[in-house]
């Protein structure tokens, strides 16, 4: 692979890794990342992995498109479904979903509603979000913005829309979140998790071509770096070819 | 027999106009409507441009979980006073209109999820006095969602929500084909929530891509999605969800988004001309659907549309 590995592509190899065989999963509204990895884990490691929860079965996209809620993504899918069969996946859970949002805090909750002012005087309004429930009915989600900096990253969201782990173990706990909620979260520049005490977020790894330093100027909140981060694993020859030449052919993740 | 009339089954078949002067009148004595499709699919457009060219007003808006185009269009041109619609966005970007009318005052837009609406579309249909949902915890749309409310479980004691009917006045859906009586089919991969909106509304009109004769209704029952008892009226409107798509007819228009997006935000910054002019030229200037798609690049450009749903 001679091209440079872009960080769309590295996200969508971080998260694939982290899906298993046989699950049960779906990609959420901004589903560019998402699906690419949901295809790639499908490719390689996970051919019974099944994406439904959405009103379609394993759709067979010819290129990835930016929603998936797009018939040219699903005109070939397995089967179909309608908002009644959603309503009874939302209550039963999957095994995996993804979120982003205008804003993701320290303990990854996500705000899709509004930035400054209040709900109905807000400074600036965002458009919300349809399903709040595969949050926590689903075993554990990922979080994906495709950007990262100083406002989206932020100490306290002014808005929960989508619950991350509230302001820690006990929060949780009182609102009934009984599921892993956010298990990591992946940006352009690193892979962040969660301290699994506190269920605050810290820096696991960096991508290649980053610092933690750098990672930690971008962020509205202390990661708390006290040692040497770990650059985050190149994806492989097998995971780039399978990427490029047979999910993403147009190449929208180096776009 | 003599001098009684023999009773013929009335055809549900009507012009657009029509149709639009309709649901403006019903929509008078109750302003919930709500729109069929999701996102950029199946989005019954024509219909929404002729009641806005016929003049509605103070509606309260409610569709599947996620809506874009449609509604922004309809806050731009002054019609909406509350959206009930969980996830108002185009997707690429940001809905300008709904934003600036928000952050204004002037648009309520409640903080709601996908389950309330549906919840709520369901208790409606099956008309039962309201639908437990025991799947929403943490999120602060629970502390603001005005339709649902706390109860306990009557078997397993725990604390659930509840969510009320929800009973559209009127709700605009679009599908690709009907009969005259009103039988539609839904031939793309998805149906939304269309059924469940069509069994819980006072009246149904549809538009289609196309009315079929009889036979075809009849020779392949299962393939109806929502049956005529559920439908007031059904339109033939060539390019009806224009510029959303009808899947397998044609696709959604990008481009035609993007620009009028791009008016929305010129607005949001401070220029409204462009987009008064854009719902002059579309909405309120077209006589009729034909006169509408000259003025969206005419039936050859729209050709590449249908084109786009067969690449794979």
């Amino acid at each position: 692979m001679s091209a440079a590995i872009s960080p769309l592509e590295q996200m969508v190899v971080v998260l694939a890794r982290d899906l298993a065989d046989g699950e049960l999963g779906a990609a959420g509204a901004a589903a560019l990342v998402p699906m690419a990895a949901i295809a790639l884990a499908r490719e390689l490691h996970a051919p019974n992995l099944t994406v439904g929860g959405e009103m379609f079965f394993n759709p067979e996209p010819g290129r990835l498109y930016p929603s998936m809620l797009d018939d040219r993504a699903l005109g070939r899918c397995e089967a179909a479904e309608t908002f009644i069969e959603l309503f009874g996946h939302s209550h039963h859970g999957l095994e995996f979903f993804f979120h982003s949002g205008l804003q993701h805090d320290a303990y990854g909750n996500i705000n899709l509603h509004h930035v400054g002012g209040t709900l109905h005087a807000p400074k600036v309004r965002g458009p919300g979000a349809a399903n709040l429930s595969y949050c926590h009915t689903s075993t554990r989600f990922y979080i994906c913005p495709t950007l990262h900096t100083t406002r989206n990253f932020v100490e306290k969201v002014d808005f929960v829309t989508i619950p991350g782990h509230l302001s820690g173990p006990e929060a949780k706990r009182v609102a009934g979140l009984t599921n892993e909620g956010p298990r990591f979260v992946v940006t352009p520049r690193a892979v962040l998790d969660f301290d699994p005490a506190t269920l605050r977020m810290r820096l696991k790894s960096v991508h290649a071509g980053h610092t933690a330093a750098e990672v930690q100027r971008h962020t509205g909140f202390d990661l708390g770096i006290t040692q040497n981060v770990p650059q985050t694993p190149l994806p492989t020859e097998e995971e780039l070819t399978a990427l490029r030449e047979r999910i993403d052919k147009t190449g929208t993740l180096r776009a | 027999m003599e001098g009684q009339t023999t009773l013929t089954r009335r055809s549900k078949v009507t012009g657009l106009q029509d149709a639009a002067r309709r649901a403006r009148d019903a929509l008078r004595e109750r302003p919930d409507l709500c729109l069929g499709g999701l996102f950029k699919q199946g989005r019954p457009v024509a219909l929404v441009r002729g009641l806005l060219a016929v003049g509605a007003k103070g509606l309260h808006i409610y569709s599947s979980p996620g809506a874009g185009y449609d509604v922004d269009l309809m806050i731009a041109a002054g019609a909406v006073e509350q959206v009930f619609i969980p996830g108002v966005t185009l997707e690429n970007r940001l809905c300008p209109n709904f934003r600036s009318a928000v952050e204004a005052g002037q648009v309520t837009a409640h903080a709601l999820d996908a389950l309330t609406v549906v919840g709520g579309l369901m208790a409606s249909a099956h008309g039962v006095p309201f639908q437990p949902i025991d799947a929403l915890r943490g999120s602060d749309v629970l502390k603001h969602n005005p339709l649902i409310r706390e109860i306990d479980c009557p078997f397993s004691g725990r604390r659930i929500h509840a969510v009320g009917p929800i009973r559209p006045r009127v709700t605009f859906l679009h599908a690709q084909e009907a009969d005259r009586w009103g039988n539609l089919r839904h031939l793309s991969t998805m149906v939304y929530a269309d059924q469940l909106m069509a069994r819980a509304s006072d009246m149904v009109i549809a538009s289609v891509d196309r009315i079929v004769p009889d036979e075809v209704i009849l020779d392949d029952p299962s393939r109806v999605t929502v049956p005529s008892h559920y439908v007031d009226a059904v339109v033939e409107v060539p390019y009806g969800a224009h510029p959303t798509a009808s899947f397998p007819n044609y696709a959604m228009d990008e481009d035609h988004i993007d620009a009028y997006a791009d008016l929305g935000d010129a607005a949001r910054a401070g220029d409204r001309a462009g987009l008064d002019a854009y719902i002059a030229r579309h909405v309120t200037g077209p006589k009729d659907q034909e006169d509408y798609i000259k003025t969206v690049g005419g039936a050859e450009y729209l050709a590449q549309l249908n084109a786009e749903t067969r690449k794979g």
